[in-house]
């Protein structure tokens, strides 16, 4: 059985289908890249299987339970875990504080969840920020600050939203050899990402949408060889 | 021999300076028994006490209701109705007040917390204000616009010692320790898991949703404990002044005076209602009656400033709360404990910026 299965799931905006009968499954320890051009359906699918949208039609299954209808709360417990494609910093708590309260997910006592918010900054190298306002921080570290909250709530899978968008060449890969180096550790994920480079490298399989449809599900050398996917990304050849 | 270095002893230390305020204004009554400042006192404390209340739901949570008089309002009510309706002691009243509050509390919010930001406030206000209308119009339940006068007020045992609810000393000192109690338990309320998760609500609560944070449990959990302290102070307010009716308990000025209390001493900071409240109380009270500044002695029989005061200030003090807003809004958005934190980091960094002696 596939650790998160989505079945023929579509999502309706007035007569928009932001999604539309989408189907596809990540297999334990994937990394799946999402890719699409833009108002592709790719953010609105994971507010979908996050809880955060509630799916018009199709399920989402994690771990063979049924997701729809479930808060986003619920679903995070579970060890379904997503970061903000806009980065939502809790601005006026500290760098530790936010990690902290990732960490209370899985434990109620405070000390417990200081040490495991200290592991988790070392994990992504903001040790040294843990007592600034997260306010503050540049956008390449408030980005690792989503990766380490989420990190802290103890997902086996996590759905990251452009974690890499913003960041420099140099950022870049050193979140990409964090992905890599969690994916040794037993973690699975699906990755939304513009940077291709960054998908090539780091996924297994690749999903592409388009107009909210599923346009080629594969390799990320049979996805780029995919007629429909270049004519979705630069046009219809002649 | 005692070291300083030690963990217990640091931390006693840390206690110090708040233990010996609470003692010097516990000891006050004893040195000082003329009625106005033991009034002050009450009122002073009652402020902290239902400042704190508000500064769980409003300054952690971020839910920044301006209808606790409903609380407040239900709290004195059912103390009061207890009292003159079946002859429970006020004693037992004042559980049964928080326990009526807390209820109230959870049914406004599971309708409105659902609603973010100004709607959230508008629909506080609304729900405080159904209650004080219903409040007027059952008379039958309520005695309507005329109230209860509550005519005899009976004393209790207390270890061995019989506090009176007939006078104003016994209702210092038992303001006192509740208002010491709320900053303990707003204090508390912080440290633990549930403060930071309410922290996290307030900063963003979608984000808090996907961190694995429940929102209306938690929101409910904070305005539980905040409508039972509310209720708790309205029960004692009403034992207090022995009068309650529709606008004393219900009215919207006790929900913005609880705001104003957080608004001016920093909302969402432990100490905030201490501050606010010290700022706020003995200024209304001496601008409202001046002359109680005389019965005490601080200033000679037929002065002035009295006059003068009690000519042109007196019937509109209200506007000095409407002043101090506005100051505060302006020069200290955080509060007078957000604007002294400031001031003690700037100090510390100045002081670190200098040039340290050579070693």
């Amino acid at each position: 059985m596939a650790l998160l299965e989505i079945q023929h799931l579509s999502k309706f905006f007035g007569g928009l289908a932001a999604n539309a009968d989408v189907s596809f499954s990540v297999e334990q320890g994937d990394i799946v890249g999402l890719i699409g051009p833009n108002g592709a359906g790719k953010t609105t699918l994971f507010d979908c299987i996050t809880g955060f949208h509630r799916p018009d039609r199709g399920e989402v299954r994690f771990r063979g339970v049924r997701l729809n209808g479930k808060s986003p709360d619920k679903i995070c417990k579970l060890g379904l875990a997503r970061t903000w494609q806009k980065v939502r910093p809790l601005a006026r708590l500290s760098v530790i504080e936010n990690v902290m309260v990732g960490a209370f997910a899985r434990t109620r006592d405070p000390e417990a969840a200081r040490a495991e918010a200290l592991e988790q900054l070392r994990v992504v190298g903001l040790l040294p920020r843990a007592a600034q306002a997260a306010g503050g921080l540049p956008i390449g570290e408030r980005k690792k600050l989503e990766v380490a909250r989420v990190l802290a709530t103890g997902p086996t899978l996590l759905l990251l939203d452009e974690v890499m968008g913003g960041l420099n060449p140099t950022e870049s890969d050193e979140v990409i050899e964090l992905v890599l180096a969690l994916r040794k550790a037993g973690l699975t994920f699906v990755v939304i990402e513009h940077d291709m480079r960054a998908i090539m490298r780091i996924s297994d399989r690749v999903v592409v949408l388009n107009s909210g449809e599923k346009l080629a599900e594969g390799t990320p050398a049979q996805v780029v060889e995919d007629r429909d996917v270049v004519a979705a990304y630069l046009g219809e050849a002649p | 021999m005692i070291s300083l270095e030690r963990p217990a002893v640091r931390a006693a230390l840390r206690w110090l300076p708040a233990a010996l305020a609470v003692t010097a204004l516990a000891a006050f009554p004893f040195a000082v028994t003329k009625p106005y400042p033991i009034n002050m006192g009450v009122v002073l404390f009652l402020a902290v006490l239902m400042g704190s209340a508000w500064n769980v739901l409003g300054g952690y949570a971020g839910q920044y209701s301006v209808g606790h008089a409903a609380y407040f309002g239900v709290g004195a009510y059912t103390a009061v109705l207890l009292f003159e309706r079946h002859q429970v002691a006020p004693w037992f009243g004042l559980p049964a007040a928080m326990l009526a509050a807390v209820l109230v509390g959870v049914v406004i919010g599971g309708i409105t917390f659902r609603l973010r930001g100004p709607y959230f406030v508008l629909a506080s206000i609304a729900v405080a204000e159904i209650i004080r209308l219903a409040a007027l119009h059952f008379r039958s339940f309520t005695n309507g616009a005329e109230g209860f006068v509550i005519a005899s007020a009976p004393s209790i045992h207390l270890l061995g010692v019989e506090l009176s609810f007939g006078t104003k000393r016994s209702f210092y000192w038992l303001t006192l320790a509740l208002a010491v109690a709320a900053v303990l338990v707003s204090r508390a309320v912080l440290r633990a898991r549930l403060g930071y998760l309410l922290l996290a609500i307030r900063e963003d609560q979608d984000a808090a949703h996907s961190l694995g944070i429940g929102l209306s449990w938690n929101k409910n959990l904070a305005l539980a404990i905040s409508a039972a302290l509310t209720g708790l102070a309205g029960a004692v307010f009403a034992g207090y002044t022995r009068f309650i009716d529709p606008s004393a308990a219900f009215g919207l000025d006790v929900s913005v005076r609880m705001v104003l209390v957080c608004l001016v001493g920093g909302i969402g900071r432990v100490e905030g209602p201490i501050i606010g409240a010290a700022i706020l109380i003995p200024l209304e009270e001496v601008l409202r009656n001046p002359g109680g500044l005389e019965t005490v002695g601080l200033l000679p029989r037929g002065s002035e400033l009295v006059a003068f005061v009690g000519r042109w200030i007196s019937p509109a003090h209200l506007l000095v709360d409407g002043l101090i807003m506005v100051l505060v809004i302006l020069f200290a958005p955080e509060g007078v404990a957000g604007l002294l934190r400031r001031l003690r980091a700037r100090r510390r960094e100045s002081a670190a910026a200098a040039p340290s002696p050579a070693p």
